[in-house]
């Protein structure tokens, strides 16, 4: 079975080596401290409307939330590997570092762009293209129009680069494999492990 | 007519008349009236007739008929050896009717048991003439045979097996005669007559015919039928099939082979029914013959764990490898043979760590360590070495991870070991453990921060080792605790991962089996990081937080909450900042509330703890003119007082309340003081037992409390008078009683209301006073009197005050429950339902426009705290006006209760709402724009929306997919985080519709 494989058995990143919004922010952010949950959490007979969680309707006057690397990273890392049961993130084809997402260049334009590079498992690994095809799909789904999604082959990691960034980088292309039924289905298995 | 003529002419037609006939011929055998040689003879004509079959085949049901119905007794045993010498006689020429025959035969011995002969003559008559059996065409024949046989095996065993040792072929032609059989029914016998030759028999000659004889049936793929009357489950018949091929050692030869062929299968329910069936012989074959397999077995095994298809496979596997390995445990030398090839291949895959493979390795070493003590000890001399070479030779920091892992999984065997036998000898594993502690520690200390999981892997690994009691020396057990309390104090960086709250949660599991370490090393390592006076805001708190969190383990809780105590008198002394001193305080009230403090002989929390940590507070509270004191600071000191003297018996809470009782009297006149005082005595008068205290101290105080209440009509009543209003109520007041205290302290609700200044005051003590009869239950007619004027108010210029205040009614309340001694009804959840609820939703319907919201917030604050269930029978009323409280504009806490009650709905019942769908697609999808709605809002419409499309008939839904699609859209742009995530998966939801719809 190993055979049938391009790379039986990869490297698998720990969970935890992961990045996550919660590793990385910043201390400043605070959590909700041990002694809080002391206080009474629901609407006492004098104030109906103190609910804990009313508060935090207050809270979309706060400054808005931008989608940032970390936000793409979520939305990609959870997609399966076609060949093995493991997500992108752990197996390393995806990394924040390899995630850009660029605001707008000028006033003028509403248009970000994301981009993804990908590292296959290993430099041989046919099915890239479907890997590339995944993210894609996953991106133009679960990003607002407003983004560009460009999602490509990190430079020197696979033999066929060229020719899968062509492919994912041609509108019509994907458009056209994503008519394919084959595809669309091992595209969507890959997609079911995505929350 | 004879019987046996109405008999036959009936039977095909008419089977309960004709039973009805059988059981006439019966009554008049009793009787004496026919005589059984008469009986005979009448069938002789039928019986013995050439030419037809079936005929001959009914007069033998005929007789079996007959002879069910017949009491006991009535034939002789030299009438049941005749009958039986007939029936044996004529199946040896005609096997027609042989179900009847049998049944025949098991009637005769129900009346009397049979000698050793006729039961072998019996068997023998069937095996010789009647086999196989599987040529009987009727199952039920077949059935009835089956028992008979069932009944010889069960009663007649020893003559049975004399046959089979007296003749060499009887065996065989035993197991010939059930060959072929289909019916479940009939193979549920057939396996356990068939289990007592491989288990009781000396089967050597036919050891393979009686394996074939079962594992024909492997693996069994019986679906019972929808309304199957039998209820045998294809899990009946696996398990006797499984227990048949684990019968007889002298199967092995051919059920391992077939079974590991069969783990080849691409059915996951095949391999699945394997591994239970290997395991199954691996717990019942003799050791020498699983000994012969182990090998065998571990090559084909390892392969479900080294590749994982499914997680119940490789643990199915691991269990069976596990067994294997339990049951070698005092086999040396059985023992070193199956494990060497195993560590062998396992010491492998660690040189490549970390991989699938070597975590593998890992759970196969746990799986086998943890089958017996002597098994750990081996894998710990053959594994450890190898693992600590490679480690050191290695400076890859996740090989080193890998490696680490794998050992964390060998002492977790032992710890599983240790949980059962604390007297478990470590020998084998203390210089490793000793060593690989040391490495644990130098990661934590040495290692980049940035390495969380190697952090982490070293720091449970530490844990384990500390709670192998007797493991390390006492130096060791200070340096762990050492380290692991620097990660706590001195780790505020949260970039690096949850290593911090690990450490914490491994601090509180180390003071259980190193308290001494944590009491004289970490506690004061903890005291000196915590400040007596601080000088900024909050560095002490995360301190402080996991210091509270020591209390958990009781040994060293004393120690915990009297340091907390000094703490606090020093900071107050040098007059620290209020928020310390506040902060010090719900220290140790959290230890009290969610740690383990030391129970009294009865399990009660001990009552001197109300004397060392309550009463000096007690004193200051109530001597003094408290200032300094707010609000915050007399609540936490109450709820410390409530936690520590609520469990205690009347005797100890008398004792505290006389003693009080006069410092508190004092200050009724002064309602500044009474409401400064207020949050205490709401939660010391929520601990006291009701039969401490005295009746008119409850008058007094609820005159006092009312007044303020009542007076403060500029300025609203703090909310703790108005809770201490209903505690007091509630707690206090007996049912007949009510109306008259109510009245004489001026909280009769009706005049209350009724007055000309109805005032925002009034309604909110109206309400408490309600509450806190409807929770009662004693006063049914007051209290609904009570609701009916709460309702009217709502179309009232007041109206949408007192819509919002209906929420509170049911609202959880932590001052009125029963641990708090107060009368809680256990149905006045839904009491208030039938009350409220259908007047509501009427009023709703013909409510003007003004005041129709008004119905819908109030509707909605009552439904938002009942169960699910509660609202399930009246959902198709309820609907409507849901549907129009998701059009309000103003009220968030209302719509979010109602989306919550529809995600309920679309879960369990979205039938009921499907001719809603349009409105209610609709009416989501405007839940999601913000700003109108807030972030909870939008994210719980989120949530629903992306129900619908899973709950609903596809048909339905289909047609608002492309509307829902682009609309969302928006939400993918959303300002929060969270609704964006919500959005996400709600469109991944709706675009799933499509692939549905080209696979039809």
């Amino acid at each position: 079975m190993d055979a049938e494989k391009d790379n039986a058995n990869p490297t698998i990143i720990n969970p935890s080596d992961l990045p996550s919004r919660r590793r990385s922010a910043p201390t400043a952010t605070k959590q909700p401290g041990l002694f809080d949950a002391l206080v009474p959490a629901y609407p006492s007979l004098a104030e109906p409307s103190s609910s804990p969680e009313a508060s935090d309707s207050d809270s979309d006057y706060e400054p808005r939330e931008e989608i940032d690397e970390q936000e793409v990273y979520d939305l990609i890392s959870t997609i399966s590997d076609p060949e093995h049961p493991l997500s992108l993130g752990s197996l390393g084809v995806i990394t924040l570092d390899d995630i850009s997402v660029v605001a707008p260049t000028s006033a003028r334009s509403r248009i970000s762009t994301v981009t993804v590079l990908l590292t296959p498992t290993t430099s041989a690994c046919s099915l890239t293209t479907v890997i590339g095809l995944g993210v894609k799909v996953r991106l133009l789904n679960c990003l607002p129009p407003r983004f560009r999604v460009d999602v490509r082959i990190k430079e020197g990691t696979s033999q066929t680069a060229d020719e899968v960034n062509k492919q994912l980088g041609d509108k019509e292309r994907v458009a056209a494999a994503m008519e394919n039924r084959n595809l669309i289905n091992v595209v969507n298995t890959m997609l079911v492990t995505c929350e | 007519m004879s019987d046996i003529q109405i008999y036959l002419l009936e039977v095909d037609k008419n089977k309960p008349e004709a039973k009805l006939v059988a059981a006439r011929s019966a009554s008049r055998l009793e009787s004496k009236e026919l005589k059984l040689i008469d009986l005979i003879t009448s069938l002789e004509e039928y019986i013995n007739n050439k030419d037809d079959a079936a005929l001959r085949g009914k007069s033998v049901a005929y007789l079996a008929d007959v002879l069910e119905t017949l009491p006991p007794k009535v034939l002789s045993g030299q009438e049941r050896r005749l009958l039986s010498d007939f029936i044996l006689g004529r199946l040896e020429g005609d096997s027609e009717g042989i179900g009847a025959s049998a049944r025949i035969l098991t009637a005769l011995e129900d009346r009397g048991r049979w000698d050793p002969e006729t039961a072998q003559r019996v068997a023998k008559t069937f095996l010789d003439y009647a086999s196989p059996l599987k040529d009987h065409k009727l199952q039920t024949d077949r059935f009835a045979v089956i028992q008979l046989f069932d009944r010889l095996i069960g009663k007649y065993r020893t003559p049975l097996q004399e046959l089979h040792s007296g003749d060499p072929e009887f065996l065989a032609k035993f197991i010939y005669f059930f060959d072929g059989e289909k019916d479940p029914r009939n193979l549920m016998v057939v396996f356990s007559i068939l289990q007592v030759p491989m288990t009781e028999w000396d089967i050597s000659g036919n050891a393979q015919d009686l394996f074939d004889a079962v594992f024909n049936y492997f693996p069994i793929t019986f679906k019972p039928p929808p309304d199957d009357p039998y209820g045998i489950t294809s899990q009946d018949l696996k398990d006797r099939l499984r227990d048949c091929i684990a019968a007889n050692s002298q199967f092995a030869p051919f059920a391992f082979p077939a079974l590991l062929d069969k783990l080849d299968s691409t059915s996951m329910n095949t391999k699945r029914d394997v591994l239970h069936t290997i395991q199954t012989c691996v717990s019942s074959y003799e050791l020498k013959t699983i000994n012969i397999y182990a090998i065998t077995l571990w090559d084909a095994l390892k392969f479900e764990i080294l590749n994982v298809q499914e997680e119940d496979l490789a643990e199915g596997a691991l269990k069976a490898l596990s067994m294997i390995a339990g049951r070698f445990a005092q086999q040396e030398g059985f023992l070193n043979a199956y494990t060497k090839p195993i560590m062998k291949e396992c010491n492998q895959h660690l040189e490549d760590a970390p991989t699938k493979q070597s975590s593998a390795s890992g759970r196969i070493m746990y799986a086998l360590a943890s089958a017996a003590t002597p098994v750990a000890d081996k894998i710990t001399k053959g594994i450890l070495p190898t693992l600590f070479t490679l480690y050191r030779s290695s400076e890859s920091l996740t090989k080193r991870r890998g490696l680490l892992e794998v050992f964390n999984e060998i002492v977790r065997a032992y710890l599983d070991r240790f949980r059962l036998q604390p007297k478990l000898n470590l020998e084998e594993l203390t210089t490793f453990g000793q060593d690989a502690l040391g490495v644990m520690l130098r990661v934590l200390t040495n290692a980049p921060k940035a390495e969380v999981s190697l952090r982490l892997t070293a720091l449970s690994g530490i844990a384990q080792l500390v709670a192998l009691r007797g493991l390390l020396t006492e130096d060791q057990r200070f340096q762990a605790v050492d380290v692991v309390t620097d990660i706590v104090l001195h780790e505020h960086i949260q970039g690096h991962g949850d290593i911090r709250s690990e450490a914490i949660k491994t601090i509180a599991e180390m003071a259980h089996t190193a308290p001494d370490a944590i009491r004289n090393q970490a506690i004061p390592a903890f005291m000196v990081e915590l400040p007596d006076s601080p000088a900024d805001d909050s560095s002490y708190l995360p301190v402080l937080e996991a210091f509270a969190h020591l209390s958990s383990e009781q040994q060293v809780f004393d120690t915990v909450v009297l340091r907390l105590k000094n703490k606090y008198s020093v900071a107050s002394a040098q007059a620290a900042s209020k928020d310390y001193q506040q902060a010090l305080l719900l220290a140790i009230l959290y230890s009290f509330t969610h740690g383990s403090p030391m129970p009294d002989e009865e399990g009660v929390i001990r009552g001197t703890y109300f004397t060392d940590y309550v009463g000096p507070f007690l004193l200051t509270l109530l001597e003094q003119s408290q200032t300094g004191w707010d609000h915050r600071f007399t609540e936490i000191v109450g709820r410390l007082c409530n936690a520590i003297l609520r469990p205690q018996g009347v005797h100890f809470q008398s004792q505290v309340y006389n003693k009080t009782l006069d410092k508190i009297a004092v200050a009724r006149k002064d309602s500044d003081r009474m409401i400064r005082r207020a949050p205490f005595s709401l939660y010391y008068y929520a601990a006291l037992r009701p039969d401490v205290i005295d009746a008119e101290d409850i008058v007094a105080l609820l005159q006092s409390y009312a007044g303020i209440a009542r007076g403060t009509s500029n300025n609203e009543t703090p909310p703790v008078v108005l809770q201490h209003i209903s505690l007091l109520v509630n707690k206090f007041i007996a049912g007949k009683a009510m109306q008259s205290t109510l009245e004489s302290v001026g909280l009769e609700v009706g005049s209350l209301l009724s007055s000309p200044e109805t005032s925002t005051n009034s309604i909110g003590v109206a309400f408490s006073v309600t509450k806190a009869l409807l929770v009662q239950g004693k006063s049914p007619a007051l209290t609904s009197k009570y609701l009916k004027l709460l309702l009217q108010l709502l179309s009232t210029p007041d109206g949408k005050t007192v819509a919002k205040h209906f929420a509170t009614l049911l609202a959880p309340d932590e001052i009125l429950t029963k641990e708090n001694h107060c009368q809680v009804s256990g149905l006045y959840k839904q009491k208030t339902f039938s009350q409220l609820v259908p007047s509501l939703t009427a009023a709703v319907r013909t409510a003007d426009p003004a005041t129709k919201p008004n119905y819908l917030v109030a509707l909605s604050g009552v439904l938002r705290w009942l169960p699910y269930s509660m609202l399930e029978t009246s959902l198709v009323s309820l609907t409507p006006p849901l549907l129009q409280t998701l059009d309000l504009s103003s009220d968030q806490d209302a719509k979010a209760s109602t989306l919550t009650i529809f995600e309920s709905v679309l879960m369990h019942d979205p039938n009921t709402i499907a001719e809603h769908t349009a409105s209610l697609v609709t009416r989501l999808l405007n839940c999601t724009t913000a700003p109108v709605n807030g972030a909870r809002v939008r994210a719980k419409a989120l949530q629903c929306l992306a129900l619908v499309p899973k709950m609903l008939k596809r048909e339905a839904v289909v047609p608002y997919r492309r509307q829902v699609v682009k609309k969302l859209m928006v939400c993918l742009d959303d300002g929060k985080r969270e609704v964006r995530a919500e959005g996400v998966r709600c469109r991944s939801a709706w675009l799933g519709l499509d692939e549905v719809e080209e696979e039809d």
